[in-house]
């Protein structure tokens, strides 16, 4: 494992040094590099080691299963101050109860309803890069059973008499995440033993954030990476309480066709058993007035086959490489259409592998390559922190 | 009135806006003037549908009556449906048969009874030339389904008929209903789907590109060049005009008819000057499937090359949609 790591940390610390994202032209890079003090030849191409199945022996598929196959929107995180693994239930009581409150806050409609929000926080085992990635938690809020009988305001006040009828109980259901903080609260219904719905799931991560870990002091807990899945409105509650409790800062990531690019191809690179689903390349045209989309969805064979054919580096995946990827598409779409597609904003991709759009969010498919699809958006996550 | 007549009455009354109801009743024909005119379209629409509902008891409505109801509404939102268009073609031996409406209706009616029994067919004719059909599918033990029917529009003296496409099993029936009923020989599905009923017709007649021919010839040239951008400079408002005038000869002036995607099925080699060597030993072609979709796709075709996206002349795969009136295409190489 250690000399999996190593070659790894320094790769991934000369990707650092220069700013991601940019296609840099050549007067960029020798202005950074004027700026830098370093010679005038251009830096070399971000290499980048595409994801392997090797790190997995703690994940168990079952557990891990519950977090596929459902559309998360991805934030980025600065470092929790004075996090402790150790005070989960502290946390679970505390986030019930703000959560409460703030639902309270509004209309009177939804006193007596929203009283047995369970939140629950728990810790999701193996999904971490290497031994230096804190743990990864998740955070499930549950509601409690919508027969809310002992409440007779509640009742009235709804008027309609169907106390189940909620806006807050119609939000998603999702399973608590292993690797995110799972928060789920405790009915106080004496006679209630099922749990209810599942509303929300959030869950943080960090893979390979080893760049982020060494950078920062004792009392923070590095998890840069935060996914959601359920209502907004419940999100921007919890992402609040985290806000206040450990002065750290959310801020939504969203995906630049640039990592769209990158991701296509490191996914397309995955060797799959079978695949689930056609390679698909989502583009938005801005033309005026009317809006155009072009979807391209190429059979997942041909598509390995392409990139079998661009890619020449054993076990790494260079910048070149993706850029002619792309590149063959998009000619081989010119060939037929005429039109540039390099004119036009990529906007979503979806291989087998997972499927990410530009809005910041993301859905994996294939529990073999989690941690590889985690790790790229772990990185994007501290470039977006840094 | 029977109580499925009346339950589909009131969803088939649910289902159209206040403001529209007076035109659609109306148009109906079914209650009589100066007995719409009492009722009260202001209050709730419930107390409204109960209005209607003791009207349309008293005159003792009839599952015939509610069908052409059922016509009416879909007429008026026929863009909340897909159509497809099939093409007929009779024998080329065949005479020109004068079109007998009458003959027309109780021929298709009987091929469809005949086979399934239980069938509810109405017809509705409209200026436009174009007779409205409603298909609502039984079979021999089951009374027919009248929340899922089949919309047909057949225009008399064309070829052509355009359905709503819910179809799965009784394709071929209806198909063979509509030949023997109008006296074709064949009918053929063709690759054109949309929501716009009007502008798969101006297709298939190829009607669209008949509008204000006289009006285009009357603006002279040093107008249109003007509609530049004043800030182009000599060498490329060359070029700029070279591009307006392609894409003027290839999608003509007149509002292009409206269609929402166009899909492409490539099975296609890959073949690039520049990136030589890739995929050159592979045989197979890759298999591709592109889509194009746009509130209004052939306006937004148009307007690519004069934006730079796309090259001029554009593509003909684009600009062959609405004379070769397919939007569903299969591409291989030759």
């Amino acid at each position: 494992m250690d000399s999996y790591d190593a070659p790894e940390l320094t790769l991934r610390q000369s990707a650092f040094s220069r700013p991601e994202g940019i296609c840099a032209t050549p007067l960029q890079k020798r202005l950074e590099s004027v700026r830098k003090q370093t010679s005038s030849v251009p830096t070399p191409p971000r290499r980048r080691i595409p994801q392997c199945p090797q790190v997995q022996e703690d994940v168990d598929p079952q557990k891990v299963a519950f977090l596929l196959h459902k559309q998360w929107t991805l934030y980025s995180l600065t470092p929790l101050y004075k996090f402790s693994y150790t005070n989960l239930k502290e946390y679970s009581r505390l986030l019930s109860a703000f959560i409460v409150a703030e639902k309270q806050k509004g209309l009177a409609v939804e006193v007596g309803e929203d009283l047995n929000i369970k939140v629950i926080f728990s810790i999701l085992l193996g999904v971490k890069g290497t031994q230096r990635d804190p743990e990864a938690f998740l955070i499930q809020s549950h509601s409690s059973s919508p027969r809310l009988e002992y409440s007779g305001m509640s009742l009235d006040l709804l008027g309609s008499g169907d106390p189940s009828a909620s806006a807050f109980q119609v939000a998603g259901t999702t399973d608590a995440c292993h690797h995110a903080w799972l928060i789920l609260s405790k009915s106080q219904f004496p006679s209630e033993n099922r749990e209810g719905k599942v509303l929300w799931t959030g869950w943080f991560c960090c893979v390979f954030g080893d760049n982020l870990l060494e950078t920062v002091l004792e009392d923070f807990t590095c998890l840069p990476l935060f996914l959601a899945n359920g209502s907004e409105s419940n999100t921007a509650i919890i992402r609040t309480w985290f806000q206040k409790t450990f002065d750290c800062y959310f801020s939504p990531l969203a995906i630049n066709a640039f990592n769209l690019s990158w991701m296509a191809a490191m996914w397309t690179a995955c060797k799959m058993d079978h695949y689930v689903a056609a390679t698909e390349f989502l583009w938005s045209v801005p033309c005026n007035p009317q809006s155009l989309n072009i979807s391209y969805a190429i059979h997942p064979e041909d598509a390995k086959a392409l990139w079998d054919s661009v890619h020449k580096t054993p076990g790494e995946v260079t910048q070149e490489e993706v850029d002619l990827f792309m590149d063959c598409l998009g000619s081989h779409f010119h060939r037929h259409f005429k039109i540039h597609l390099s004119a036009t904003r990529l906007v979503c991709v979806s291989t087998s592998v997972a499927s990410a759009h530009t809005d910041g969010k993301i859905k994996i498919l294939c529990h073999k390559y989690l941690i590889g699809v985690l790790a790229y958006l772990t990185e994007l996550a501290i470039f977006q922190i840094e | 009135m029977d109580e499925t007549v009346a339950e589909f009455i009131k969803r088939t009354i649910l289902k159209i806006p206040i403001s529209e109801m007076m035109t659609v009743l109306k148009a109906w024909n079914f209650l009589p003037e100066n007995q719409l005119q009492t009722i009260n379209f202001r209050q709730r629409k419930e107390s409204v549908i109960q209005h209607l509902l003791l009207l349309c008891e008293e005159k003792c409505a009839s599952i015939n009556d509610a069908a052409l109801l059922d016509i009416v509404c879909t007429q008026v939102h026929r863009h909340k449906k897909i159509w497809d268009v099939f093409r007929m073609s009779k024998e080329p031996g065949d005479d020109v048969d004068l079109f007998d409406m009458n003959q027309f209706k109780s021929s298709f009616k009987k091929v469809l009874q005949r086979a399934l029994k239980n069938v509810t067919v109405s017809f509705r004719e409209t200026e436009e030339n174009e007779v409205w059909i409603r298909v609502a599918w039984g079979t021999h033990y089951t009374k027919p389904q009248q929340y899922k029917p089949t919309y047909v529009v057949y225009y008399p003296q064309t070829p052509y008929v355009f359905t709503s496409s819910r179809l799965t099993r009784n394709i071929t029936l209806l198909g063979q209903a509509l030949t023997i009923a109008s006296k074709h020989h064949e009918i053929v599905k063709m690759d054109l789907r949309s929501r716009y009923l009007d502008s798969l017709k101006a297709i298939a007649f190829q009607q669209y590109n008949q509008v204000f021919e006289i009006h285009n010839s009357t603006l002279p040239l040093q107008e249109r060049r003007l509609a530049l951008d004043s800030r182009i400079i000599h060498e490329n408002r060359v070029e700029k005009e070279r591009v307006q005038r392609i894409t003027q000869e290839s999608f003509g002036d007149y509002p292009q008819p409206q269609l929402e995607f166009a899909q492409y099925k490539l099975e296609t080699k890959f073949k690039s000057d520049v990136n030589g060597g890739i995929l050159a030993e592979r045989k197979e072609p890759l298999r591709c499937l592109i889509k194009f979709s746009s509130p209004h796709l052939l306006d937004a075709l148009k307007s690519l090359a004069p934006a730079g996206i796309a090259d001029a002349p554009l593509s003909p795969l684009l600009t062959c949609i609405p004379k070769k009136k397919m939007n569903y295409f299969k591409i291989r190489d030759k």
